[in-house]
This record gives C-alpha cells, structure tokens and sequence, in this order.
C-alpha cells in the first residue's frame, strides 16, 4: 500500500493557488485518498456558500424570463422578435449557432484528447463535459423556437403518416435537425457514462442515506470489480470514438445550413470548416472561463493548474488563428470570385453602417486572443477570463454578421431592408443564457466537479513516473 | 348570348324574390345581423370578428369528424349554381366618368372586379380604386342609419322632414334650395333635376368635385364656346407634349388612354410614339416620358407663351434652350402631334394649349371635340364659393348634400362648416358618416352604387346601365328616392326612372336590347357626337394669369388613390405604395433634393407649413425630379371624421387651400415621423442598368440585342423539361408599365392577400404577392424612372424548393413553382434562398386580424394562417378551373388569364402556355427585348421582362 | 456501513428499464397506427339530421336518382344540397303531415333553411371539383360509400391525404363504365372493362395527378 501513503509536506500558501509556470497536471502532494476526498467533499457538503444560493436564483430568475418569453412567442406568433422581409432569420438562428459552437468545446477535450490520450484532459473533461450538454441544450429549443408553425417541428421526422408525405432529404435543415438530435442524444449518453464510477465513488462516501440511495440509483450498481472496468474502459474508449467525428460533423452541417443555401454571403464551401474552427474557439474559451471560478470556489486548484491554463491558452490562440484565416480566406474568395453583388455585399459588412460589429468580430475572436501568445497572460486568471469573454461575444457577434448582415443586402437592391431585435429577442437570449447557467450550478452541485477515477489514473501514473 | 339571358334572368329573379333578403341572411351571417342591428357599428364589427375567426381558420380543421353545417337556399335562385361565379356588368364611376366593369360573385356574394372589354373606357383594365371599391361595398361602418342633429331618426321620419320640404319648394318655387353633389354624367339624375326646375324654377344645384377638372371644362368653353368633351385618340399620335398632365393617371379615360399609349410603345411590335413631359412635380406620365423636364409653375407660365408664339404665331418669347427641340418636333409632325395639359392649369392656359393643338392640326386625327358628357351645374354663376356666400348671406335655405364631403374637402379657406351651420334645412346622403353628415341637421346612408339602378357615361359619352349587384346590405336610401320625394309623396323606383331614360334605345318592356345592354355593360352607340364647332379666333389670344411670385409655391395635388380622401377608409388603397415615393399610410409634403439640402431636411423630417395664418405640420418626403421652387401638397389624408382604417391618417392639407398664394413659411420642427414605405432602401440610384434594363430607341436599332449582351448563357447540367401538357409562363413588358398599381391591388382582391396596417408596414412586413420596383437613373435631381413588377419567377431551377425540409413548395407537372401552405412549418429558409424576394411571410395571423367580411373573400383561394409562408401562385386557381373545365369537357384549355394581366390597363403582363402552338407569350419571350432578371443566378425563371426603351437619340439621356 | 440496496434491487432495476422500453415501443407504435384507424376519422359516424333522412328509402326504395338532388355534381365543384323546394316537390303530395316532415314543412313555412350536420369533408385548403371525378369515371361510392344502403348517412371513407393519393397515383382500377357511375352498390366484375380500358376511354389527362396544385391552391 506504499501507493496510498502521503508524501511530502502540505504546506499550501496562499499565493501557490494562483496558477503557476511550472505547476504539474495535478499538485504533487495530492495522494487518490486526498483527491477524492478533496473532489467528493462539496457535492456531499449538506450546506451550500451564499454565492451558489444567490447565482442560482439569479439563473433561476432568468429561467423564468426564457419560460415567460417562449409562452408569449407562441401565444403571439413569431412577429413579435423583429425578423422582417427581407431578413426572416434572426436571433433565434444567430442563438442557435452560438451555443452549439459553446457545447463543442467539451467534445473536444474529453473526446478528441481521450483518444489521444492527453494526460491533462482528466482534470477537465468533467467540467467540460457539463457545459457541452447544457449548452447544447440551449441550442436545441433555438430551432424549433425558430419555425413559424413549431407545434408542427415532428414533420422533420421521417415518420409514416397518412399524408405519406416524407420530409425532403435534400434539404441543409433537415440534415441540421439529424445532426444535432444524434450530438445531443451521444453528449448526454457520453457524460454520463463518464459518471458511472465517480457516482459509484459518491455513493461509497456519502453518509446520509437518502444520498446513498440517490447516487446508488444513478451509479447502475456499478461496483469497481475486474470485470466492470475491462468492459468499461472499452465502452468509454467506443463512445469517445463516436463522439470525436460527431462533433466536426455537427459544426460542418450547420456551416451547411449556410453554405448550402444560393444566399449572398452564405454560398461558400468555406463554411463548414470555418465553422468547426468557430467552435474550437468558443468552445475552449467556454472551458477557460468556467475552469477559472470552479478551481477557486470549488478549491480544485491542484488539480486545475497553471499547467492546464497554459495549454488550453494556447490552443485557444491555435483555433484563433484558424477563424483569422477563415475571415482572411471570406475576404479573399469576395475578391477572387466574379459576384458583383458578393462584394458589394461584403463591401457592406466591413464599411456599411452595420460595420463596426463585424469589426468588433475581428477584434474579439482574431485580435484579443493573440495576447495569448505571453506566457503571463496565459497564466494570469483576470486576463483568461476576459479574454474568454471577449471571444464568446465575439463569436455572437460572427454569426450576427453572417445571419442579418447577409440577408439585409440581397441581389435586388429593391428588396433591401434593415432588422432591429425586439426585447423578447433578447430576453429570450439572456433567458437561454440562465438556463445554462441554473444547469451547471445543479450539476456541480450534485455531481463531483471532476472525473476523480480519471484523476486516479493521473496520479498512480505519476506515483509510478516517481519510483 | 344564352349565357347572358342566364345572367339576366337570375338576377331579374332576384330583385323580385322575396326571399332574397333572408338569403342575404343566410348567406352574410354578418351582415343579416347588421341588418337587424343597423346603428351600431361596433356590433356590425364584432360581428366581423366572429366571421373572421372562420377566416382565419383556414388551414386549421385536418382531422376527425368534420364539423359545421351544410345549409341549403331554402328556393334556390334559378342560375345560381352552388360553387360555380356569376358575373355582373356594372361600372365604376370616378369624377362623375363611368369605366365598365365586371362583378365576380359566388352564391351571390361579389367577391372580385374585373374590367369589362366591351366598355370603351376600361377595355378589360381596372383601376386600382376600381378594384377596391369591393371592400367599400362590404364596409360594416355603412350600418350606421339616418340622425337628425347626430340623433338617431327613422326612415318614416326623414321622408316626413323631406315632405315638408316639398310643400315648402312648391311655396317658394324653389327659391333657396340648392343641391349639392359632384360630377355627373348620370343622364337620369340629369333628367331628376330637369324635372325639378320644372316643378320649382327657382331650385339650384351644383356639381363640385374636391379635386375638379372644370379648369379644362371653362378652357374649353373660352376656347369653343360651348360646353364639350376633348377626347384624346393617343393610337394616331406620334409625338405629345404633356405639360403637369395626369394623362395616363387621372384624365377621363385614363384607362384607355394609357392602352393606347403603351400600344406605341415597343419598338418590336409597333412604330414608337415619342412623349415629352413638362411637370412641376413627378408624375405618372412623367415618369414613363422619354424626355421630362422639371419647370415650376412660374416657367411653365413662361414655356407655354412660348410655345403659343412659336406655334400660333406672334412675337417670339424666350423660353429655355430645350424647347426649340420639343417645338420642331411637334411641328415636324403637323396632325400627329399633340399637346395636353394638366386639370390645374389657369382656362385661359388651356384654351391657349386648344388654340395650339388646332394649330397643329391634330383635331379628328388625334384628338375629338364632343358634345358635353357632364352634366352641367343649374347655372355657370354658381360655385362652391357663391355657395358659401349665399349660405352666409342666409340666402340659402335647405341644402341637399349627395355623396359629397365638402365639410372635409372643400377648401379650408371657405370654413363651409360654419357656413353650413346658417342653414336651417341641410341633409347630407353619404355611404358612410363623414365630416358633412356629422355637421348637417339631417344624414342618411346612401346605397353603394352595387346595390340600386343607375346610370353613367364614360368619357367618350357611352353610357352603361348600372345594376344592383345584391339588394341593400344596410338599408341605404337611393339618392333617386331622395330627389324623388321633392317631387312627390309615391316617388317611382329607380329602375322605372332608368329604363324612362333608355325608354327609346332601349325599350320600355325588358326585351333583348335592355338584356344585352346589361350583359354587355354598355348601352350601343351611346357615345356623344363629334362636334366640329369651330375654334374662336379670341382663343389664341387668351391672356395668362400672372402666377405667385412667391419663392415657394405650394402646389395641392390629389393623392393617386385615395383621391379627396373618399377612400380613406379602403384599407387596400391606404397600403398601396403610391407609384413613385413607394409610401403607404401616410402624404408626407413632397420637396425637392436641393430645397431639402437648404432647409437641411431629411426624409421623415417634420415641418410646420403656415399660410395665411393656417398652419398644418407634416413629415417630408424627398422626391426626386421635383421642381425647387414649389412644394406638394397630396390630399385626402387627415380625415378627423372617417372610420378605424382613414381616421387620422396622415395630414389633411385642405386647410391650407384656397388661401392667399404668398409664399407658405416652412420651419422644421425638429420631430421625425417614421415613413412607412416598402422600398426599405432609400431612393437607389444607377441600379437600374442591370435589373431594370432600358436603353436609347437608337441603340435598340443599332444592336436589337444589346440589353442581352450582359447575361451569356449559364452551363448546366440538366435541362428542365416541362413534363405536363402545359408550360406556365409569363413576359412584362417594362416599355408598357407605367406603374399605376392596378396590378397590385387586383393581385390582393383575387388571392385574398392581407392587409397589414401601418406598424407592421414600418417593419417592412407588408404582403404584396406582386410589387412594383421602383429604380432611378440619373442624378437626384432630375432622373429617369424605371417601373418593374415583380412577382413569383417560378423558375425552372427554383432554389427555395431544394431547401425547404418539409416540402412545402414544389415543383409541378406544368412548371409552377406550387407553395403547399398547409405543409408550410415556416423555417422561412426559402424565402431566404429566393434572388428575387418574392416571398412574404405571415408573422402573424394577418388574414384573422384584418378588418374585413369573410364574404368578401375569394373562395377558391386558402387563407393563410401564422407562421406560413405565401407567394404569387400565377393565379393557381384560374389555372386549375380552366384545367378542369378542359379535361371534363374535352376542349382545350381556355386561355388563362391572371389577375394582374386582367386589370393592366396597358397590357404589360403576358400569361400563358410557352408550350402550345402561336402562343403570344413564348413569342414574347423569343423577342430581342427580352431578358430575365438576375439570369446569373441561373434560375431559369418563367417570368421574363422586355426592356424599357425610350424613344430618344442619345443613348447617354437614359443610359449610364 | 452496510450496502445500499438489497439484492431485490436488481431485479426491480431491471423491471424499470424493462418497463421504460415497452411504453416507448407501445407509444411509438401508437403514434404510429393510430391516425391510419377509422377511429381517428369519424368514420361510420352518423350524426343525428335535423331529419332522419334515408337514403336507403329514396334511392333504393323509390330509385330516385342521386342528380334529383344533388343537381349540381356534373357542373360544379359542388355537388349541392337540395333546396327545401326539392323535398316539398313530392311531400307537399306525399306524408303532408307525417311528423318527421315537420322540420321540412317549418323550413318552408318560417323561411329558415334546413342545417344538415356535414358528414363528409376535406379541410379547407383541399380544392376537391365533383364535377371532374364524375366526368373522369369516379363514381359516388369511391369516397361516400354505398350511400344507397345507408338508412342514415355516415361517413364511409377515412377521406385521408392517404386515400385521395392512393386513388390519384393509380385511378385505373377504381373507375367506373359510364353507366354505373351513379351506382353507389357497384363493385368491380368480370364484366368490367380492363383498368387501361376505362382510363383509355375516359381520356385521364397524362397530367400529373399527384401535383401538389391538383388538390391544394
């Protein structure tokens, strides 16, 4: 049991929290005892801090506003969002494509880096996880919300009825529709797959007997033997390799949604991957600027740490870079290609009266993110969190260029028309943005805020590392 | 003719069947309530509002058991079949001018106007206001019942306080009872005043028209001496001259007219007339000049003793460097040129403009002199404002107001409300209540024209017998009735007085003459004889009054659609964009660019006009083309006293009419007024040369191809071919569009298309199947206009089919490019995928909301429900009647025709069958004008255009 | 500290999630078959009539052709429903005072139409013509059933999108020789012309009768 002894002192100062050069993926004096003491601790806790009490009733109160929003949308009709003729899309698209952008950033890193086998993503795979399923979720009301008939959404179904109608493969919408339902459905499976153990763990920990039962009901009966992790490990394995290519599929159909239709401004091949550089993006900004509060409020600080900043800045900054060359390659293929009305179009977005926020793309996705490139700024938790933020934004205000700003300029001059958001527009993107937020703040709640068998498999790896 | 004996007989049964009033019930739920309830309105609306939730209901009900009820007539009127349309001739009257149409009924509800191609004014063609006078005929705000001092009365007591009148005009002999009513040219309202005088010599009336044409009446008598008729003959007229003209807008016979202008106007099918327009501001005619050049009143003054000098003679005037052109042109084509002016011209301007048009020797040729059409005042002394006077000097004392609203429109300088108040005797008949009935001692509602007999005569004199097309929704009173009651207690019904009048032409008895002459829509050779009086020598030298010398000018001008505000409560012509400023809902002053830079006004803007003390505030409009040194009023807007639709709508500029003609002070007030217009885009320039494409007569010539030249032919991979038996098509031709809006509003009577009211028109919402594009060319100041109709394109390789995910529009047999509402989810991507914009979506449940009797709709068309998405279906329903008709009777289909094609009054839309054999569309189409719009899209659209061309020399006066 | 649950758990898990997937089969399956049931339709649903009309009585009884009332169904859209006029024609001779007739005697007395429940109906925006199903050779009995044999009327076929296409996409087999078009009691013999027979005869337009813009406008 050499393993389980602890090591060296435990001397944890105050300035230490903050992240550091040379911190290692998880704090060296962590044994898999302290971790998952350390990890299962607040979910157990019976008393929650007044900042969880306050944010979640804030969240809560925004829910409520979303609930009342969509109530009055369907009592009232879609007029009352300030979609018009010409633009007949607007927030509810320009939402949409927002958060499934967000919800990438999770796939990736417990994905992608899953199969890569990358040390560093146990720590966060967890965190990252949650937010793509409640920011996907926040996706997946946009498009129905969106249609003018919704209580009518089921005829995207290929079911049999007595119309014996089908709906139309050919259309973009249609293989959006797919899309998205088979990345929720997997996002949802995937994360809560990777719970099992962990619920498992909690449910050996917990004290009180309604929380045994609770975690016990979730964890499946799963008890930690031989066998159940051989076929574990080889679910988990299949399910990461199902979800990698999902999530490049999903951003490349909904950059389809756009490329496949003949409108001004959308017909480019450049969309689908222009679009899963978008996600990358939004994506690990979403993570940096959640991984920031949890290790601080939640005390994760050895095991979120410097070392985690610093690689996720800098592949923040790699998939800026990506959406700058999309941006250079949109400009280049307007002035390459023979479409007069394309240019005057793009001419438009960037010196029109609606220029500012397409400059405002520019500054936030492609120009903040390269502050990234100082190792300080990587390492300094004020500047990830705004810069993040800056990028989030940034990423809305993309898709409100590409959404309204194309469709206000059309091939006929004639049919020209302008578009101004309604309050229940925002309302009802500030209300998504409390769900997801009520969502998180359950989750870390209940759940253990970190894949503590993951961790275990960090930290005996590098106990090994050490003999 | 058997079908129209049909006609006849059924509606003969009609009048005489006592169980047509409880088939009204029956079959206008609504309005058998209105009926029962005639005063309140509020009820007649809700009433509506119940009918309406059945309208909206159109695409709901898809399952289980059916409900609602089958109930048939209990007789059912002979002709009349279940599901099948009746027609009806009748005629609409503007200005007191008659042009025939067609009413469209089913189970005896008119549902559509047509144009009637026998009738020489309409030859088929509508006006826009023609075609909407269906919702002033459904109007619930007509319940509304006689008051005396805004009381409610009975009908028994009206016909009493009109008996006294009758023993009071029998004691005066009629001194001190006046008429008022507007233009007539109804002979037997002619023959009811004769009779009257007969009875009482003293007796007077007067015909006034708000917005009059009696400038050119008087022109005429100064030039003829004599009343008379100038009847335009554009077919044989290769240059004209029109100076502040609405020839092709407002003149009598507008309609025709314009036909037989656009005849001349496309050089592939007929040697090109060439029209020179002189105007202050903008219009119609203007607009579709080959050459227009921009003068204020103060130079049109100056041109005119020009041309008088240079055409008739006399010491040569000075006028501006162009007209030397314009002069050797006219007189390079002696006998086919001519010359008109426009209604607000000073007599002595028109009878000068006679005198030339004689000097130019065009009459027989391209212009005719008949005998008077209207109908003549009791003595030339009288006008509106000796009216006044008289009414002040307490000389009158009984008014009798017919459909007329001077309370509103005569000119505020007048203050005819006070006046009317000195009267102890005023009763005004009018449809609905307005400003005069809410101020005259006594008011009735009038019948609406469908629902009595009478008569009216077109510009050329044709006269029409008008029938009822349904009895009185509302219990109107029949102004014959009225005037009828002066003469004795029993007056007779007004079909016995209209058929006296015809009693010789047509026969007392209904026999084969009367049918026909109602079938048809005009009664044969009717029209009034040529005259050939002589030119008085004085004419020529008629002296022109000298204009203001004022900086500014305030012209007034009537609003194209709702006229002197008559229409202000017909929510179709208040959503009509007006042709050139494309704005609805609203008459924001009209102002030159460069006066707008000096007042640093923009569009919007709102502005505190005085004048003489009177003063009104109105937002501005810039519009281009218009002279600097005069600003334009349009009238008929700000009614105080008018329905839900008109009241309050805009600015009523007749308060400044009739004051001094100084300068108005203009000063900004510094608010904005939103400006609901449905071009979004401001005024766009230098666009046109690509979408709307024109070019010079001479470059056509030269290269008759060349508007091609651009587009080279796309590769593809496929070919459509159209599988069906037949190939839907259609080709505008630009050169014959003069973008009137007859189109567009027909478009929205046949397929039930909403009206979306002025809020959600500001959030660029409207509904309009088929909009009129307008495009300038040139510079702000003075530029080029080009008109385009722009409706669904079905086009072959349509991109919104592929990306719709349910399949709600699709492609059929016959190449129609069908939307299947019903199927429709409303992800709107199809709209977003469609180059031309044609697609219009309903945001809300517009058709539920709207204020309109379920009975007015087109049956054999789906009202749309929210959420879905509508567009131009090429008149589906028109397509498939004529389908079924030739599949179960074995003929081959009938031509098609759409709406928009039916009431174009120059014949701009060709529809149908590019497939069969000599048909004028694919012909059309083959032709080296013909282009189709955004072809690099490669849409292969149905819909073609052939290019506009004017008739000029140098390419760079209408080319960039 | 003991384990949390008893080995019953087990099972009792099991039985939930076995449970679970039967009610999603069970309702998917519902969802499913349900619309294509008579039920869903209202079919064989006969309301109660102002008047118990039978048309049994009328057209097998006293062979009284469908036309006799329903004037309209070669000309129109409309088959239409007969005026009281049309009922008064024989019973102002016969059953003048049966108390059945009353409704029919009041409608003509008071002037009030008589409001017959409607039975067979297509939404709305479905533009269905008679007068060229008649004339194309589809007899009344395609979609109203053997109405002949109906002592009260109901509703006889489901009237579905479903029904209308399997008809329009194949119409050979269903029409019917000339003569028998009113013949609510034919069925398809061996005296039957062959279906390209009849289509031939009737001259079905090659048109495509599936369009969208047949049916829907």
């Amino acid at each position: 049991m050499t393993l389980f002894q602890a090591r060296s002192t435990l001397a944890v100062s105050a300035d230490s929290r903050r992240p550091n050069a040379n911190d290692p993926i998880v704090a060296p004096e962590q044994t898999i005892s302290t971790m998952t003491a350390k990890i299962c601790a607040p979910p157990l806790q019976e008393r929650w801090p007044l900042w969880w009490k306050l944010s979640l009733g804030a969240a809560l109160f925004l829910v409520l506003i979303l609930v009342i929003s969509i109530g009055w949308l369907f009592y009232a009709g879609i007029g009352i969002w300030g979609i018009d003729w010409p633009v007949v899309w607007g927030f509810a698209i320009i939402n949409y494509v927002w958060w499934i952008a967000i919800a990438s950033g999770g796939t990736f890193i417990s994905a992608l880096f899953y199969l890569a086998e990358v040390e560093w993503r146990n720590a966060l795979n967890r965190l990252a996880e949650t937010i793509t399923i409640f920011a996907a979720a926040c996706a997946a009301i946009y498009p129905v919300l969106h249609l003018g008939r919704p209580w009518l959404f089921y005829w995207l179904f290929p079911y049999p009825n007595v119309m014996t109608l089908w709906p139309q493969f050919r259309s973009p919408l249609l293989w959006d529709f797919v899309a998205i339902l088979t990345y929720v459905v997997s996002s949802i499976l995937f994360w809560y797959f990777g719970l099992v153990p962990d619920l498992a763990t909690m449910r050996d920990k917990a004290v009180a007997p309604h929380k045994r039962r609770f975690y016990g009901v979730l964890a499946l009966g799963f008890r930690g033997s031989e066998s159940a992790w051989r076929y574990y490990h080889v679910g988990y394995g299949l399910l990461a390799a199902l979800m990698a290519p999902l999530v490049i599929s999903v951003h490349s159909i909904v950059g389809l949604d756009f490329a496949g239709a003949a409108t001004l401004g959308w017909h480019s091949t450049l969309f689908p991957p222009f679009f899963v550089f978008g996600a990358l993006l939004s994506g690990f900004a979403a993570v940096m600027l959640l991984a920031v509060p949890a290790r601080r409020l939640l005390g994760l600080e050895d095991f979120i740490t410097g070392r985690h900043f610093d690689i996720l800045g800098k592949l923040l900054l790699t998939s800026s870079l990506c959406v700058g060359y999309a941006y250079l390659m949109e400009a280049f293929t307007n002035f390459y290609g023979p479409d007069a009305a394309e240019k005057r179009l793009f001419a438009n977005k960037i010196t029109g009266e609606l220029s500012p926020i397409y400059w405002a793309t520019i500054l936030f996705n492609v120009l903040t993110p390269q502050l990234m490139w100082l190792r300080r700024v990587r390492l300094n938790e004020i500047f990830v969190v705004l810069i993040s933020i800056a990028v989030i934004v940034g990423m809305w205000c993309e898709r409100y260029v590409i959404v309204v700003m194309s469709l206000r300029r059309t091939h006929l001059p004639s049919a020209w028309g302008g578009y101004t958001p309604t309050i229940w527009d925002w309302l009802t993107l500030f209300g998504a943005v409390g769900l997801f937020i009520a969502g998180l703040l359950i989750a870390i709640r209940l759940l253990p805020a970190i894949s503590m068998f993951e961790m275990r498999e960090v930290i005996l790896r590098n106990a090994r590392r050490d003999r | 003719m058997s079908s129209v004996n049909a006609q006849w007989r059924s509606l003969e049964e009609l009048m005489q069947d006592p169980d047509f009033v409880s088939r009204v019930e029956q079959e206008f739920p609504m309005l058998g309530a209105a009926l029962s309830a005639p005063r309140d309105r509020r009820q007649a609306l809700t009433l509506m509002a119940a009918s309406l939730a059945l309208a909206g209901a159109g695409l709901s009900g898809c399952d289980g058991a059916p409900e609602g009820h089958l109930i048939p007539a209990v007789r059912m009127p002979s002709g009349v079949v279940p599901g099948m349309p009746d027609y009806y001739s009748s005629a609409h009257v503007e200005g007191g001018y008659a042009a025939g149409t067609v009413v469209k009924h089913f189970m005896g509800r008119p549902i559509k106007v047509e144009g009637n191609p026998f009738h020489p004014a309409s030859l088929g063609a509508t006006s826009p206001i023609a075609q909407a006078e269906l919702l002033d005929f459904y109007d619930p705000r007509r319940a509304w019942g006689m008051t005396q001092a805004n009381l409610p009365r009975s009908r028994s007591a009206l016909e009493q306080a009109l008996g006294e009148q009758r023993d009071k005009l029998a004691a005066t002999g009629g001194a001190g009872f006046v008429i008022l009513t507007g233009a007539s040219t109804s002979p037997t309202l002619a023959a009811q005043f004769d009779a009257l005088r007969k009875s009482y010599p003293q007796i007077r009336w007067l015909h006034w028209e708000a917005v009059g044409r009696e400038n050119a009446e008087k022109g005429v008598a100064l030039a003829y001496g004599g009343r008379f008729e100038l009847k335009p003959l554009l077919q044989d007229a290769d240059v004209i001259l029109a100076i502040d003209s609405d020839l092709l807008s407002a003149a009598p016979g507008h309609l025709r007219l314009a036909r037989e202008f656009a005849a001349r106007r496309n050089p592939t099918r007929a040697k090109m007339n060439r029209l020179y327009a002189i105007e202050a501001t903008p219009s119609l005619t203007g607009a579709v000049a080959d050459e227009r050049f921009i003068a204020g009143p103060r130079e049109t003054r100056r041109i005119l003793l020009a041309l008088a000098a240079a055409l008739l003679g006399g010491a040569p005037v000075e006028g501006p460097p162009w007209l030397d052109r314009i002069v050797s042109d006219l007189r390079a084509n002696r006998g086919r040129a001519f010359i008109h002016l426009g209604p607000d011209h000073a007599p002595q301007a028109h009878a000068l403009v006679l005198a030339m048009n004689e000097a130019l020797g065009g009459r027989q040729a391209v212009y005719t002199l008949l005998d008077a059409v209207t109908h003549a005042s009791s003595d030339d002394s009288l006008s509106l404002a000796s009216l006044v006077t008289d009414m002040r000097a307490g000389q009158v004392s009984s008014l009798l107001i017919i459909d007329s609203n001077p309370v509103y429109a005569a000119p505020g300088a007048l203050n005819f409300a006070e006046a009317l108040g000195r009267v102890e005797f005023s009763l005004c008949l009018s449809a609905t209540p307005n400003e005069t009935t809410a101020a005259a001692l006594w008011a009735a509602p009038m019948i609406h024209p469908w629902e009595g007999w009478s008569d009216a005569r077109a510009f050329d004199g044709t006269a029409s017998v008008m029938q009822p097309q349904a009895l009185p929704l509302y219990q109107g009173v029949e102004p014959y009735h009225v005037l009828g009651l002066l003469l004795r207690p029993d007056p007779p019904p007004a079909l016995d007085l209209v058929r006296q009048t015809w009693n010789d032409r047509l026969g007392g008895a209904v026999g084969d003459a009367w049918i026909d002459a109602l079938a048809q829509g005009v009664i044969p050779n009717s029209a009034s004889p040529v005259s050939n009086r002589p030119l008085r020598d004085d004419a020529a030298r008629a002296a022109l009054p000298e204009p203001s010398s004022a900086a500014t000018i305030l012209l007034f001008r009537p609003d194209p659609y709702l006229l002197d505000g008559r229409y202000a409560d017909n929510p179709w012509l208040q959503e009509l964009p007006r042709p050139l400023s494309k704005i609805s809902w609203g008459n924001p002053l009209l102002i030159s660019p460069r006066r707008a830079r000096e007042l640093s006004l923009a569009n919007g803007d709102v502005v505190r006009i005085t004048l003489d003390g009177a003063h009104v505030t109105t937002p501005i409009v810039i519009t281009p083309g218009q002279s600097d040194d005069c600003v334009v009023a349009l009238l008929g807007f700000g009614r105080r006293h008018a329905g839900p639709v008109g009241r309050n709508i805009g600015v009523d500029f007749f308060e400044l009419m009739g004051r001094s003609c100084a300068a108005p002070d203009i000063q900004k007030t510094g608010a904005t007024e939103e400006l609901a217009g449905t071009q979004h885009h401001a005024a766009m320039f230098d666009e046109s040369g690509v979408y709307a494409r024109s070019g010079a007569l001479s470059q056509f010539l030269a290269d008759p191809g060349f508007v091609r030249r651009s587009d080279e032919p796309q590769p593809s991979f496929y070919e459509w071919k159209p599988e069906g038996p037949a190939a839907w098509g259609m080709s505008i031709d630009l050169n014959a569009c003069i973008g009137c809006g007859a189109c567009v509003v027909a478009c929205q009577a046949e397929n039930n298309i909403p009206v979306v009211g002025k809020a959600e028109v500001l959030r660029e919402r409207e509904m309009y199947w088929l909009r009129i594009d307008r495009y300038y060319d040139g510079p702000p100041e003075s530029p080029k206009v080009n008109f385009q109709p722009v409706l669904c394109m079905h086009c072959e390789e349509a991109p919104c089919e592929p990306v719709c995910p349910v399949g709600a529009t699709m492609h059929d047999a016959e190449g129609l490019n069908v939307m299947v509402y019903n199927r429709c989810i409303g992800t709107r991507f199809c709209s977003n995928n469609c180059p031309y914009k044609v697609r219009r979506f309903n945001y809300f449940d517009f058709a539920g909301e709207e204020r309109r009797a379920i009975e007015s709709r087109n049956p054999e068309v789906t009202v749309r429900a929210r959420g879905v998405m509508e567009k131009c279906t090429f008149c589906l329903q028109r397509i498939a009647a004529a389908r079924i008709v030739a599949d179960r009777d074995g003929e081959t289909a009938s031509a098609v025709v759409t709406a928009c094609e039916a009431a174009c009054p120059t014949q701009a839309f060709t529809f149908g069958d590019l497939a069969a054999k000599g048909s004028e569309v694919a012909a059309r189409r083959a032709g080296p004008l013909s282009y189709a719009l955004l072809a690099d899209q490669n849409t292969k659209p149905r819909v073609t255009y052939e290019a506009h061309i004017f008739n000029v020399d140098k390419p760079e006066e209408t080319q960039k | 500290m003991g384990s949390v649950f008893r080995p019953a758990a087990n099972l009792w898990a099991s039985l939930a999630l076995l449970l679970l997937s039967l009610t999603l089969v069970a309702f998917s399956l519902l969802v499913w078959f349900w619309p294509h049931g008579d039920a869903a339709r209202g079919v064989n649903w006969a309301p109660a009539q102002p008047v118990p009309f039978s048309h049994q009585h009328h057209v097998s009884g006293l062979g009284i052709d469908c036309r006799y009332c329903h004037t309209a169904v070669e000309v129109s859209t409309n088959a239409g429903m007969p005026p009281t006029y049309t009922c008064m024609s024989c019973h102002s001779q016969i059953w003048t005072n049966a108390a059945l007739l009353e409704p029919v005697r009041n409608s003509l007395k008071d002037d009030r139409p008589l409001a017959w429940r409607r039975i067979t109906d297509v939404p709305d925006f479905v533009y269905f013509d008679h007068s060229i199903h008649i004339a194309k050779g589809v007899g009344c009995s395609s979609c109203h059933g053997d109405v002949a044999d109906m002592a009260l009327t109901y509703k006889a076929k489901s009237l579905t999108m479903q029904f209308c296409l399997d008809c329009h996409r194949d119409p050979g087999p269903r029409l019917q020789p000339k003569d028998k078009i009113y013949d609510t009691r034919w069925r398809r013999d061996a005296t039957t012309p062959a279906p390209d027979v009849l289509l031939a005869q009737y001259g079905v337009p090659e048109r495509n009768l599936t369009d969208c813009s047949i049916c829907h406008r």
